[in-house]
């Protein structure tokens, strides 16, 4: 793949080769952030509603406990992201910055459609490697729409769906009880069960439930509109006596005495 | 061909491919943690509940920490069907010893003997981390800990499992007091702290590791024998 | 031919397209499938190519939905520039092109069905190598290998419309059974010089046959 070598813009993949290398020769492979997730989104009778869980994880550790998976596209537009946690941020901002440019010459609100299309020609043309698994909602001159986006750049429309690893435990609670022309309330509600039923029974996903509702000329991003994972108090502190820490020089060469610092944020 | 240029990105992208053979594999990791801390004449046991696999909870409320005949604890983490072969194999040798001699085993005697059971499946073996305590022939806290096919140590705290790595060095920093100038490192803990460490282990492993969570077994055997109580904790 | 990446979503599908006198029925199943679970149950995988000209998707669902998105592009162009509508073949044709160009990267097979002004009703079958057949009737997918004796027993090149559909709802709901790739709702369009009428058939109001 020489021309791979010669590029300017793009990604860079010359650690492809190391890693099949690495791969042949029975090491392990390095990979990227993959977030166990529940994204979920349904249309109700005024619009669409987004909702996602909070928790990225590294492995089996939890990264970030309150991260945000609802991403901005248009200001009648938001996106929900899965799978490769780099790829969704950097795929959806893109998209983001394309679809302003698209206003700005058009003179007009931009349509969901074109955000999906955008998306799913851009998802195809990197095969896959691309892990961003997406659920785009948005309301245009059409009405509200809604739409799934897998990594290999296929498409559904749907009038609810789910994504991610908790996709099965959100996608019972909607078979179960979605149904057409629910009020906006029983919209939250719903996705908001479907989202505790991802944070609760699937592991990759856990901690707040952020909500985003999307209705014709408004748009309301319900950040944390949920906390059913609060931690509880912790039985003593941990406070350690100054003088605790062996040292070997008293202080390093340069820093002056008594100077003052910012205390670290270790609340959370 | 337009596809050509549609499908065009600005660089090529070699696949990857590995090979990995589909060997036979009867191990499951069912993922939690498992602690213990000796005081001096008590023991703190926890474990949590939740067994998984992958990311899907088998069981909220599934013991992996055991009582056993003689009144001590066996507290696992690995497999669980593992374990719980690995305590009826305990047990079984426990009975034959308490008829063949008409006393329970102590302790030490049952700590060898559980080196012994783990190392007699060598080439297969039991993939269980158990850590047995209890007190000792001198009313001392005893804590026993293996690796699966029997390395045996005894030691004042350990923890096992799927968040060892976040709670052993909490309990090297708060019961084995390491680098810390002004401290005694072999200095046990009395029993009130040794019990709000277990938790607060246990909590802040909750918070950070998927598979450790829902409930916790707390057990602190001493004198008079065992008492357990669970508490709740996050079940996300 | 390439087969389905890890993670792809697949449309392990029963598709179809018969041709009568002064038309064509397409018919598909609904089901979408990444690995075990269903990603849609309600899918159509029938697709508008132009006003009379269809295409039955079964493969990658990305792959078809790219190459059906390019031809459509395509046949848009070509109605812009030509003045009148493409013909069922220069459709086809195009088809194939993109999918024997790339048949090392694309899995997908497809039929294309409809009517034009030149040939009257015509159905192409386009299978994964990339190869083009005109046939008076096309099965296609996972499930058509369950009903490849039912269609060549029924079928009779004098069809009337309403025995096209019949023999189309009848064929997907028997390989709908069989096959677990495929399933849900049959859906159904019927072409003619007038234009499309789309059908669908619940899944709990198929055609009345053995189950087991």
């Amino acid at each position: 793949m020489a021309p791979s070598m010669e590029s300017t813009t793009g990604f860079k993949f010359d650690n492809v080769r190391r890693n099949q290398l690495l791969g042949d020769k029975g090491y392990k492979v390095p990979t990227a952030t993959k977030t166990g997730t529940t994204i979920v989104g349904l249309i109700f009778r005024d619009g669409v509603i987004l909702g996602a869980d909070t928790r990225a994880t590294a492995g089996p550790i939890v990264a970030d406990k309150n991260c945000e998976k609802i991403h901005y596209l248009a200001p009648n537009m938001y996106c929900c992201g899965a799978g490769t946690a780099a790829d969704t941020e950097f795929t959806t901002n893109m998209i983001s910055s394309q679809l302003a440019l698209h206003s700005l010459s058009t003179g007009r609100e931009a349509r969901v459609v074109t955000a999906m299309t955008m998306l799913k020609q851009y998802l195809f043309k990197y095969q896959g490697h691309i892990g961003a698994a997406l659920v785009l909602g948005g309301y245009d001159v059409g009405g509200p729409h809604l739409f799934t986006i897998y990594p290999h750049g296929s498409t559904d429309k749907l009038p609810y769906v789910t994504m991610g690893s908790g996709s099965l435990a959100a996608m019972s609670v909607f078979e179960s009880r979605w149904r057409q022309g629910m009020s906006r309330e029983e919209g939250i509600e719903l996705v908001k069960d479907a989202i505790e039923a991802g944070i609760f029974n699937d592991m990759g996903s856990g901690s707040n439930v952020d909500v985003c509702v999307i209705t014709k000329g408004n748009t309301e991003y319900l950040r944390n509109y949920a906390r059913p994972n609060e931690r509880v108090e912790k039985e003593q502190s941990y406070k350690f006596p100054a003088g605790t820490t062996e040292f070997i020089v008293p202080r390093p060469a340069g820093v002056a005495a008594g100077e003052e610092s910012t205390a670290m944020d270790t609340s959370a | 061909m337009d596809f050509a240029q549609f499908q065009q990105a600005p660089v090529s992208v070699p696949t990857e491919h590995h090979s990995h053979g589909n060997r036979w594999d009867p191990y499951v990791d069912n993922g939690g943690t498992s602690l213990a801390i000796a005081g001096e004449d008590f023991v703190v046991v926890a474990s949590d509940t939740r067994q998984s696999n992958g990311y899907s909870i088998n069981s909220r409320y599934s013991p992996k920490a055991f009582e056993l005949s003689n009144g001590s604890v066996l507290a696992t983490t690995g497999y669980h069907a593992d374990a719980l072969k690995l305590v009826e194999h305990i047990e079984q040798r426990a009975q034959l010893y308490f008829h063949k001699h008409d006393r329970a085993m102590n302790v030490s005697a049952m700590a060898q003997m559980l080196s012994g059971i783990l190392y007699s499946k060598r080439f297969f073996p039991y993939y269980v981390f158990p850590i047995l305590s209890g007190l000792d022939a001198k009313g001392k806290g005893a804590v026993y800990t293996y690796d699966p096919v029997g390395n045996m140590e005894r030691v004042n705290y350990q923890a096992y499992g799927s968040a060892s790595a976040l709670v052993q060095p909490f309990l090297d920093s708060q019961v084995g007091f390491k680098n810390q100038r002004n401290a005694d490192p072999s200095r046990l803990l009395e029993r009130p702290q040794a019990v709000k460490l277990a938790i607060d282990a246990f909590t802040g492993a909750t918070e950070r590791d998927i598979h450790t969570g829902d409930w916790l077994d707390l057990f602190i055997i001493d004198q008079d024998g065992i008492h357990q109580t669970k508490r709740e904790l996050k079940h996300d | 031919m390439s087969a389905l990446k890890p993670g792809e979503v697949n449309l392990g599908t029963t598709i179809m397209a018969v041709q009568f006198d002064g038309g064509v029925v397409v018919g598909a199943d609904s089901r979408t499938t990444t690995g075990a679970y269903i990603a849609n149950r309600v899918t159509d995988k029938l697709t508008k190519i132009h006003d009379r000209i269809y295409c039955c998707r079964s493969g990658s669902a990305a792959d078809t939905q790219a190459v059906a998105d390019i031809v459509q592009y395509h046949m848009q162009m070509y109605t812009a520039q030509h003045g009148e509508a493409p013909t069922v073949k220069v459709a086809a044709s195009l088809f194939q092109e993109i999918c024997y160009q790339n048949k090392n990267n694309l899995s997908a097979g497809i039929i294309v069905a409809g009517w034009d002004e030149r040939d009257g009703a015509s159905v192409y079958n386009i299978p994964l190598g990339g190869s083009l057949h005109r046939e008076p009737f096309a099965i296609g997918g996972s499930g058509s290998t369950y009903i490849y004796g039912y269609c060549d027993k029924v079928f009779r090149p004098d069809l009337s419309r309403d025995e096209c559909i019949e023999f189309v709802k009848n064929s997907v709901s028997l390989a709908m059974t069989r096959d677990g790739s495929s399933g849900g709702v049959v859906r159904l369009a019927v072409i003619t010089k007038d234009g499309v009428e789309r059908q669908f058939v619940p899944g709990d109001q198929l055609p009345e046959q053995y189950v087991g």
